[in-house]
């Protein structure tokens, strides 16, 4: 912990990013495609999310969250609506957006140490700054020993953790996680959301962490947001006010559970609503070829 | 039944060309064949000895890997840029591609005619073929390498701030390595592929311009003696390419 925290304030100068991180997502749409193929993955979404907010967004696979993440990321452009990140329209994406994938995504040619040191290089620090930045986020999650190793002689686990250390180095406004320990074994898994959970409290930096585990959307979040199958909407905002630290004993708590049973079903009708829908166009083109 | 390797396994590997050899050198000593049109290994060796004695092996060995270096260098340079170029810009891939998609096939063997008559015998003919016959394939495999690069790596690149000026270098370059390597091993082969055919085409020295003249006069010995060294510095520089490659793009 002293070690934690210690390194923390080392940096806590530069970290003056707080009351950033208001995310604002007006009425967005976005539509993939054009013409007769086109296709609505997203439709009229609207959402606040407050500097410092742990937002978690589950719904059934294909309704579009990591569309959501992709839009205010900038790598999809909306067909209408907006996202605004603290005012400003999400125009192409940078480094003020850091983003964790389901898959690690290291650059394999370079040492642990160089990853977490590229997005403070490409920021305009020296090298010499860049390289204290990049070992002081390596202690926080834990992997300073392993500075020199290369990503692929890493576990699933620490290359996350990697991937994580190095979107922090940027000191991103917003961090935006798609499924970021879904390829995990369950064991690892439980112990990178106590991390993350920890370097959050720290940090206070505006989570959107999108998963298909609804444990661990309520384990982790200030709001479950919960979408629908295409196309994409909300359908709840559910507020999730146990109080922090949180641990595994939570997940026993009854009041976790009513709200585990809520999302629950929210999640197996939009499943199944979905699972009809694909039956029906699959009977529909099939109905096509005859 | 490839499991570990025993002292059995490591005597057989060690016997495998001695076992050849002395095979070789029976039937030829039993005159089955003819012995003039097929000498056996201790001649060919002779032969071999004669040929570095009087100093020509090492100056027809070093026109010979001079050519493949000058046309090896300067093939994969240009196949790496211009790859890389077609492979990622449209403006390049369209005025190219379909250019080099017609022209890659062509087996660089059939040049040689041409080369002759616009450069004649000169050194410059010889670099050109092999030019030739490595740009193509270090091209494609540059052009599709860097097509492959993972799209998560590069929008990890974006979502650090990686300026798109600055993606070739940093992204897209390192991450189609392991792809050009593969195309710059197989150039390695093909260099000496070319390098035969240009030699034959006319020239005054050089390993397989020796392996024509001591056939012309009937020098079998010779003859064998040079495709041994054309096996040997072949297979030298395709496993040393081959290692250094492994130490180069260690990740892939
Ligand atoms: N680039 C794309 N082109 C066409 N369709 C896409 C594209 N990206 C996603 N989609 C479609 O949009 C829908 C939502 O996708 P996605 O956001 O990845 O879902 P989720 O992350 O919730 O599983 C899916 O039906 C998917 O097939
Ligand atoms: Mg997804």
């Amino acid at each position: 912990m002293s070690a934690i925290n210690q390194t923390a304030t080392d940096i806590g100068p530069q970290t003056a990013r707080s009351h950033q991180g208001n995310i604002t997502i007006q009425d967005l749409s976005i539509v993939f495609g054009s013409g007769r193929s086109s296709f609505v993955a997203i439709e009229n979404i609207s959402l606040d999310i407050t500097s410092g907010e742990f937002i978690c967004i589950i719904g059934p696979s294909g309704c579009g969250k990591s569309t959501v993440l992709n839009a205010i990321a900038g790598f999809t452009h909306p067909a209408t609506g907006q996202v605004l990140v603290d005012g400003q329209p999400v125009q192409k994406p940078g480094g003020d957006r850091g983003m964790v994938f389901q898959q690690p995504s290291l650059f394999p040619w370079k040492t642990v140490l160089s990853n977490v040191a590229h997005g403070p290089l490409m920021a305009g620090r020296s090298k010499q700054a860049a390289l204290a930045i990049a070992r002081d986020f390596l202690q926080i999650v834990g992997l300073a020993n392993f500075e020199n190793n290369y990503p692929m002689t890493l576990s699933g686990g620490m290359q996350q953790r990697v991937a994580i250390a190095r979107a922090l180095a940027n000191y991103p406004r917003v961090l935006l996680m798609d499924e970021p320990f879904g390829a995990l074994d369950a064991q690892t898994r439980f112990m990178m959301q106590e991390n993350l959970l920890r370097l959050w409290e720290e940090f206070r930096i505006t989570v959107i962490f999108v998963t298909h585990d609804i444990d661990e959307a309520l384990l982790l979040g200030d709001r479950v947001i919960v979408m629908s199958a295409g196309p994409g909407q909300v359908i709840e905002d559910i507020r999730v006010d146990f109080e922090r630290p949180r641990d595994a004993d939570l997940l026993m708590d009854t009041r976790f559970l009513i709200l585990k049973k809520k999302c629950f079903s929210l999640i197996k009708k939009e499943s199944l609503l979905a699972f009809e829908q694909q039956k029906k166009s699959s009977i529909q083109k099939a109905g096509k070829h005859n | 039944m490839l499991e570990k390797s025993t002292i059995f396994d490591r005597l057989t590997l060690f016997l495998s060309i001695p076992i050849f050899l002395v095979i070789w050198e029976a039937i030829s000593r039993a005159e089955i064949v003819n012995p003039v049109l097929f000498p056996p290994p201790s001649l060919v060796a002779v032969a071999l000895y004669k040929w570095a004695v009087d100093g020509s092996l090492f100056l027809d060995l070093w026109m010979s890997l001079s050519r493949v270096i000058v046309g090896f260098v300067s093939g994969a340079l240009a196949g790496v840029v211009i790859g890389i170029l077609t492979g990622r810009y449209r403006l390049f891939s369209n005025l190219l591609t379909p250019l080099f998609q017609l022209l890659r096939p062509i087996p660089p063997i059939a040049f040689v005619p041409i080369v002759i008559l616009w450069f004649g015998l000169s050194e410059l003919g010889k670099w050109f073929l092999v030019f030739w016959g490595v740009f193509f394939t270090v091209w494609i495999a540059a052009h599709l390498g860097v097509q492959k690069v993972d799209e998560t790596l590069i929008r990890a690149a974006q979502c650090l701030g990686t300026p798109d000026k600055k993606m070739l270098r940093e992204v897209l370059f390192p991450a189609s390595l392991p792809y050009i390597f593969v195309g710059l091993r197989t150039a390695v082969s093909i260099s000496f592929y070319t390098l035969v055919a240009a030699e034959l085409a006319g020239t005054f020295s050089g390993i397989a311009y020796r392996i024509d003249i001591a056939q012309q006069n009937l020098q079998v010995g010779q003859t064998i003696g040079g495709l041994v060294i054309l096996g040997i510095v072949s297979a030298v520089a395709d496993r040393g390419f081959g290692a250094l490659s492994k130490r180069l793009v260690w990740w892939g």
